[in-house]
């Protein structure tokens, strides 16, 4: 019986020592798999997160009941007036709407998500998507939502996909100040906050709170020009350079719906 | 036999933890994350034989560093290195700590919850401060660990209670053989 502790504990040590050896590309590819496996517990989490979510804003107390079904019926009423003059319009309005669709109106090549969850890590600020690469998603691209910059993609599985956001400290995007000649890095905390620092920009700046932050879009880099990144909030020099304190364009605590950039149309 | 059980049980639970405590909403008001997987390894710690509990230690290392895994311009920032470290050592030290008891109880359960969750963390945000650079300690960075060690505290007996309830063996000494722990491998069962 030794033998086989003692084997046991061979057979640990190989395995400890295999897996601590492997590089990035298997490391990758390990990862890729693990968020496969992970991808229908997530799926059904999302699914049972949203029914419960929705329970608890469905039940309403008897009177709220009564005052929201007194309001229903005078919004019936009013709106079945509306609409039989606003019938011969329904056409036109519908395509107007489509027309004016982020997705029609972007210049990019989009790929619409719907955000899982956001991942639970203290130092990163990661989100899970239901798209991955048998949608054409793969690792660095950009992801937005109609208001502004979300981050980047990292790990990709079949039908699921990893979103580093822009609050978090390693998402690094080169951005200008909408009316001035200033450019700086932005990058989030190391224990993220929701807001965002753009660094690099000169001393002397004369950012005013309210100031619109874009993506600059460098050459190599994976975010193209001309997102809408942030707002500044403040500015305070530093010894070498100033920085400027963002809030972020999108609001990244309830994202439900993101786009994938997958290249410019 | 019944090792066996609990060990499975305990793998199956594994992944789902991760998927569970993404589902979770922050707490207010600094959003502070509750993590399920370190009060989930130390019921198996605990719970388990001296090897199955190492082998248990190596898949939650796993499935914490594949979960945290981030590549970053072809370079890894936190592997599988210091996760499979950092869960073999604590199953070694929660063994000895169940081996002087006699028996696993609720209160070394949370107990270890509350410093696995905390030493998990500081060894994740070190881990960062070397690779990164910088060393940026404020009272965020000591919220960010403070408040899911003292959730994982105060969860780790309803999970203790929970499993118990699923496994109502694992937290029993085995019969005529005493607890399991260095003493006895758990591998003759």
């Amino acid at each position: 019986m030794k033998y086989l502790q003692i084997a046991a504990l061979v057979l640990l040590i190989a395995a400890a020592i295999f897996f601590s050896a492997l590089g990035v590309g298997p490391l990758g590819r390990l990862q890729s798999a693990f968020l496969g496996l992970l991808s229908p517990l997530s799926h059904s989490g999302s699914v049972v997160k949203n029914s419960i979510g929705s329970l608890g804003t469905d039940l309403m107390t008897l009177d709220q009941l009564q005052s929201e079904y007194d309001r229903l019926l005078a919004e019936n009423k009013k709106l079945r007036a509306e609409n039989n003059g606003l019938r011969d319009l329904q056409q036109d309005n519908d395509h107007l709407r489509s027309v004016l669709g982020y997705r029609e109106r972007s210049s990019f090549r989009l790929i619409p998500a719907v955000v899982m969850n956001h991942s639970a890590e203290a130092w990163w600020n990661t989100i899970k998507i239901n798209r991955g690469s048998k949608d054409g998603i793969a690792p660095d691209m950009p992801v937005i939502t109609d208001r502004g910059l979300v981050g980047k993609t990292t790990a990709v599985s079949d039908d699921m996909a990893e979103v580093v956001l822009v609050t978090d400290e390693n998402c690094k995007v080169a951005a200008n100040v909408e009316g001035t000649k200033e450019q700086g890095i932005s990058a989030g905390a190391r224990a993220p906050e929701g807001e965002l620092q753009l660094a690099f920009l000169s001393k002397l700046a004369d950012l005013q709170p309210g100031q619109k932050v874009y993506t600059a879009g460098v050459s190599g880099g994976i975010f193209p020009s001309g997102i809408a990144l942030g707002t500044v909030k403040s500015f305070h020099a530093r010894e070498l350079d100033g920085e400027a304190i963002l809030e972020p364009a999108a609001d990244l605590g309830t994202l439900d719906d993101v786009f994938v950039v997958t290249g410019a149309k | 036999m019944r090792t066996t059980l609990l060990f499975l049980i305990l793998l199956v639970l594994l992944p789902i933890s991760i998927v569970v405590q993404d589902q979770l909403p922050p707490i207010p008001p600094m959003q502070e994350r509750i993590f399920l997987l370190p009060i989930l390894f130390c019921f198996g710690a605990l719970a388990l034989p001296l090897i199955p509990a190492l082998f248990f230690a190596l898949a939650t290392a796993l499935v914490q560093g594949l979960a945290l895994l981030q590549i970053q311009s072809g370079q890894i920032e936190l592997g599988l290195v210091g996760p499979i470290v950092f869960f073999l050592g604590w199953t070694v030290i929660l063994q000895m700590l169940s081996e002087a008891t006699h028996g696993m109880r609720w209160e070394f359960h949370a107990f270890g919850s509350f410093l696995v969750t905390f030493t998990l963390l500081a060894g994740e945000f070190l881990i960062l401060c070397v690779k990164r650079g910088g060393f940026p300690v404020d009272e965020m960075v000591l919220f960010r660990m403070a408040v899911p060690s003292a959730a994982a505290l105060l969860i780790a007996p309803l999970l203790y209670l929970l499993l118990s309830s699923l496994v109502p063996y694992a937290t029993e000494p085995v019969p005529g053989q005493g607890r399991p722990g260095f003493g006895n491998s758990g591998l003759e069962l």
